[in-house]
């Protein structure tokens, strides 16, 4: 379990570490916190001829609001999400979410961007970027551009990420105050990888759920947005059989894998419990919100 | 017989007290030295090419492109350590077992994935893998059986053609007429039960450096190995060297749970490496080769049937168990070690009058199976508490009832049971209810109905057992083996400083055993406990000397520090007496001071020993005599100890998560020595107990590929599934051991998965559902409730 050689270099811009993925033609890799990408170079799945170090690139360590939005920095850890106030005031989902990630040695390295470029279908961050239409700030020698989360986040381990691409920061959709969230995760142990996951956040105005957003991972090739599901709650009241015929829905949308861990058919029986409890969470905070 | 309790706190000396562990300091503050720490000028480092084939032959190998590697030394494969190395012969005395050779790499065929294949030897392991990556090895594939219920088939594909069979080991048990009692009983319940494979997973990684002395000829094997006596003997043969020129030594060993209680291929090949490049060879394994290439528990399927009259009172047993074993039956233990415990001790600590088990041993493409802490009996019990689970459940009896009429208790000790274990008396039936009381069982049955009342899936669950523990000479550890498992030898000097040195042949790998045997030393020999250092886990300390398994150390090196330290007690007193002109029958000695009884007279163990060493005259010169001793113990008999273990589960009716809500351990293990370091290993194995309950499972798929190869795969149980555990201590007297010691380092393996397995049962027993396999992964149990459903479905319409 030892890596093949690689060259190492350590970015002191975006410039810079752009122009070394540039010239390593293909085959350079940046490292940011270094939790999935170490690991999978030792067992010698990635063989990186040069690693681009981005962790003493100034400016990207923050959490910063950019109008509706907030700008997730590459160098943002996990324990930085997990415990940020800004996050709390306007996305407190987020908190809640990442209390599942991992432990805390991992939190205090790895960093929400690099989960999201590293795509795990079980990993919270490509989730809750779904969730909330994030928009990936991608610089490469060509310039800047913005991905839209879903367009990023292709299958398994894949993006849309070129080689010679670095994503600086990840623009999330913040919430409007009393918005109603629900998550519930389910692992084998607190912190491994989720054999499903679901997420929810709804407005209760007039009574009804708006805006409604539904997310899941853990079932399917990547974490995904389920707007067949999120169609079933927009304008209900969410009673127990809107819950139930929501469940349904979702039940039908997802395609689970079977592994060690569990078989497609516990997968999405799964799902659906943690939805309907989801559900149950985001309206009855939603009603609250709405009510305040 | 008493209830531990604060007396254990008054009493005088240190025996039975909380003494901090005098490893700590070192090992707490990054000051341990495990064999990777061990760095010597000049070291060759090993990669080890292994097979990912379950089972083929060796057709080629291409090594052109790994030649040009900078840094590499050498590659080796078999035939070029012919005639250097001898195989490890596994022998026993079991009529019918073929004992399978142990080479350090596979010899024109590979029969597990895993299995080593090649030696790449570089200046660096980055080299060495770097040159690995580059080897290609063409394999013939041969057809095999990877489930031991195709193995044991008559034409199943053969793992050693020299054996003629898969089934290299068979055993039957038994006394009285199974058959015929359970042509009448009353009661039948039976199933089979299945405790998958699992494996040891210490911290450490398995790592060896061997040195070679070229002027001595001489080899040197640091290895993380709790049996360095076993080792050496072992090595001395297959390297065909004297033991004056063999020196096999366990530095800190970072936990082994089993793991790394047998010889390896690794340590054979760096020791003959050593030899052949006349340097340093070092081998340092990583994980995926723990998981990959470690000896392997379990896997045994146990069909078992218990014949219980309507009192709820057990008239029979019978079993049929097929162990898989693996590719190898390992060395010293043998592939009974494991299957053969299961049923040699299936039933448990209570009164049988028949009893009938049979088991075959079936090798299969996979790693041994070896060691792993608590050794048959986690799936002994495990199936038989299950059974007595579903007795009572068919008779509408409780759990701690049916228990209470069976457990073996009062005069019936020593008890022999139908396989021919003897128990000696132990605190069965006292564990029992001291467990229940701790936990207010009525209270506990009160709380569960309200819970089910409320849609909650709660579940208690009990499980007792009794293990062997201190095995002397009579039996040997593993049956068959011909080593002698049942000796100690201990040799304690007070130098001229005084300080005293106890030296012994035991090889602790996490269970404070220089604190204790310190501890039992200060009280004999009435030395201060910070005099005292523990020398251990090195062959050159003693004449003969196996290690720590089998919950061996306490009781016998304890066996062995007490008579020790009686001889040089005697031999201080004698020197004192002169020295301090008092009578020897004044003396005493106590925390490194001796006494006068009879007036004020003392002097320190330092001052004694400078003059019994150093200051000539003081002793006339025909009295003088060394202040040390050397003993050896053997008790010759195994001592019982038990425990009852209780669970309390609650189970999510919906996702089928399983949490462990409480937990408590009432155990017997004779007189404590610490209770600290006892509740250390009651914690530790409970914890273990959970993760196979409901967690750990080695994983071959149908290709013979190892699927659980990482620890993100092979889930282990972290500190946020262990709760609370209530430990109940109890002191039964062991009149015929020298101290009254039981072993317990294993007891908590062996309850926890019954204990957890009939919780969840009992959880689920709306819905008729019985645990039969463990891990109980929410998997398991989503499929368990959904044919339960579907069958009341069915009876419905």
């Amino acid at each position: 379990m030892k890596p093949v050689a690689f060259d190492y270099v350590r970015a002191q811009s975006v410039a810079e570490a752009v122009a070394a993925l540039t010239s390593s033609g293909g085959e350079g890799k940046v490292i940011a916190g270094g939790q999935s990408l170490m690991p999978m170079m030792n067992f010698r799945m990635v063989r990186p001829s040069v690693l681009v170090d981005i962790n003493r690139i100034p400016g990207l360590d923050r959490i910063e609001e950019r109008g509706e939005r907030l700008h997730v920095g590459a160098l943002v850890r996990h324990r930085m999400t997990a415990s940020d106030p800004v996050i709390g005031r306007h996305l407190p989902v987020l908190h809640a979410v990442m209390e599942n990630v991992a432990h805390l040695t991992v939190r205090n390295r790895g960093t929400f961007c690099g989960s999201v470029c590293h795509a795990d279908p079980a990993a919270e961050m490509p989730m809750m970027t779904l969730l909330l239409n994030g928009g990936v700030h991608v610089a490469s020698p060509r310039g800047e551009r913005v991905v839209a989360a879903r367009d990023f986040l292709l299958s398994s381990l894949t993006t849309a990420l070129e080689e010679d691409e670095m994503v600086t920061g990840i623009a999330l959709d913040t919430l409007p105050p009393g918005t109603g969230w629900g998550f519930e995760e389910f692992a084998r142990r607190h912190g491994d990888y989720a054999l499903a996951a679901v997420v929810a956040t709804m407005e209760g105005r007039d009574g009804c759920a708006r805006n409604v957003r539904v997310a899941v991972m853990g079932v399917g090739d990547t974490a995904t947005r389920l707007p067949g599901v999120e169609a079933a709650l927009e304008g209900q009241r969410v009673d127990e059989d809107v819950i139930a015929g929501a469940v349904e829905r979702l039940r039908a949308e997802i395609e689970p894998n079977s592994d060690l861990n569990g078989s497609a058919d516990y997968r999405r029986h799964l799902a659906g419990v943690l939805a309907a409890r989801v559900f149950r969470a985001a309206w009855t905070r939603a009603q609250e919100g709405g009510a305040a | 017989m008493s209830q531990a309790d604060l007396s254990v706190e008054m009493r005088p000396g240190l025996v039975g007290k909380r003494v901090k562990r005098t490893e700590d300091p070192r090992l707490l503050s990054g000051n341990g030295q495990y064999v990777d720490d061990i760095k010597l000028p000049n070291t060759a480092h090993v990669a080890i090419l292994r097979s990912d084939q379950p089972h083929a032959l060796i057709r080629d190998i291409r090594v052109d492109h790994a030649m040009d590697v900078p840094g590499l030394i050498a590659i080796f494969e078999a035939a070029d350590l012919e005639g250097e190395v001898r195989p490890a012969i596994p022998s026993s005395r079991i009529k019918g077992y073929y004992a399978t050779p142990y080479w350090p790499l596979a010899r024109g065929k590979v029969r597990y994935v895993g299995e080593p294949v090649l030696a790449v030897v570089a200046e660096s392991r980055y080299a060495a893998e770097d040159a690995l990556a580059l080897i290609e090895v063409d394999y013939e594939p041969l057809p095999f059986a990877i489930r031991q219920v195709d193995a044991v088939a008559d034409d199943a594909p053969l793992i050693h053609e020299e054996a003629g069979t898969n089934i290299i080991i068979a055993r039957e048990f038994g006394r009285g007429e199974v058959d015929a009692v359970f042509e009448t009983a009353p009661v039948r319940v039976g199933a089979q039960f299945r405790m998958t494979r699992k494996t040891a997973t210490s911290m450490e990684n398995r790592c060896y450096l061997a040195d070679y002395d070229r002027r001595r000829m001489a080899v040197t094997l640091w290895t993380s190995s709790n049996i360095p006596g076993i080792v050496k003997d072992a090595l001395a043969d297959s390297l065909s060297l004297p033991g004056a020129r063999l020196r096999v030594i366990a530095p800190d060993v970072g936990g082994s749970f089993g793991g790394k209680g047998s010889l390896y291929h690794e340590e054979m090949l760096v020791c003959a490496l050593a030899r052949k490049l006349e340097r340093p060879v070092k081998f340092t394994g990583d994980r995926l080769e723990e998981l990959t290439a470690s000896s392997q528990a379990f896997d045994e399927l146990i069909d078992a049937e218990l014949a219980v009259d309507e009192e709820g009172r057990f008239l029979a047993l019978r079993a049929e168990v097929i162990g898989d074993i693996g590719a190898y039956s390992i060395y010293p233990w043998t592939a009974g070690l494991e299957p053969v415990q299961v049923v040699s001790f299936l039933p448990g600590p209570y009164r049988i009058e028949h009893y009938r088990g049979r088991v075959r041993g079936v090798l299969t493409p996979k790693p041994p199976t070896g060691p792993y802490r608590g050794v048959g009996r986690p799936s002994s019990t495990f199936a038989m508490e299950r059974l007595v689970d579903m007795a009572a459940r068919k008779l509408g009896m409780d759990a701690a009832e049916i228990r209470r009429r069976n457990l073996i208790d009062g005069e019936e000790f020593p008890y022999r049971t139908g396989s021919g274990i003897i128990w000696d008396k132990s605190a069965f039936m006292e564990c029992l209810e001291a467990a229940c009381a701790h936990l207010d069982y009525p209270a506990l049955l009160e709380r569960q109905k309200k819970a089910r009342e409320q849609g909650r899936w709660i579940g208690i669950g009990l499980s007792c057992y009794a293990e062997l523990t201190g095995i002397g000479s009579r039996i040997a550890v593993a049956p068959g083996m011909p080593i002698n498992t049942g000796t100690e030898t201990g040799t304690i000097t007070i130098d001229s400083t005084g300080s005293v040195i106890g030296a012994f042949g035991i090889a602790s790998h996490g269970q404070g055993l220089e604190t204790t045997l310190a501890q039992i030393i200060a009280d004999e020999l009435g030395c201060a406990l910070e005099d005292i250092e523990i020398r251990q886990g090195d062959s050159s300390l003693v004449p003969m000397s196996t290690g720590t398994y089998a919950s061996r150390s306490a009781v016998i090196a304890g066996g062995v520090a007490i008579k020790t330290a009686r001889v040089v007690k005697t031999k201080v007193l004698r020197a004192a007496s002169i020295l301090m002109d008092v009578p020897v029958e004044d003396l005493d000695a106590s925390g490194g001071i001796i006494r006068a009884r009879s007036s004020n007279a003392a002097m320190t163990f330092k001052e004694l020993a400078n003059a019994v060493y150093m200051q000539m005259g003081r002793i006339p010169h025909d009295k003088r005599e060394d202040l040390t001793g050397s003993e050896s113990y053997d008790p010759y008999l195994g001592t019982a100890c038990s425990s009852c273990h209780v669970a309390v589960v609650e189970v999510d009716p919906e996702t089928y998560g399983v949490r462990v809500t409480d937990y408590v351990v009432a155990e017997d293990c004779g007189r404590i020595i610490n209770p600290m370091i006892v509740d250390g290993q009651v914690h530790g194995a409970v914890a273990q107990g959970i993760g196979a309950a409901l967690l750990e499972e080695i994983h071959y798929d149908d290709e013979g590929q190892l699927v659980t190869a990482s620890l993100a795969d092979y889930l282990l149980p972290l500190a946020t599934d262990v709760p609370d555990i209530g430990i109940v201590h109890i002191e039964a007297d062991l009149p015929n051991n020298v101290g009254g010691f039981r072993g317990m380092g294993e007891g908590g393996t062996i309850g926890a998965p019954a204990a957890i397995a009939n919780a969840i049962s009992d959880a689920l027993s709306p819905l008729g559902i019985e645990i039969q396999t463990l891990p109980a992964t929410p998997d398991r149990l989503f499929r368990l409730v959904e044919q339960s459903r579907a069958t009341h479905l069915q009876k419905g319409q």
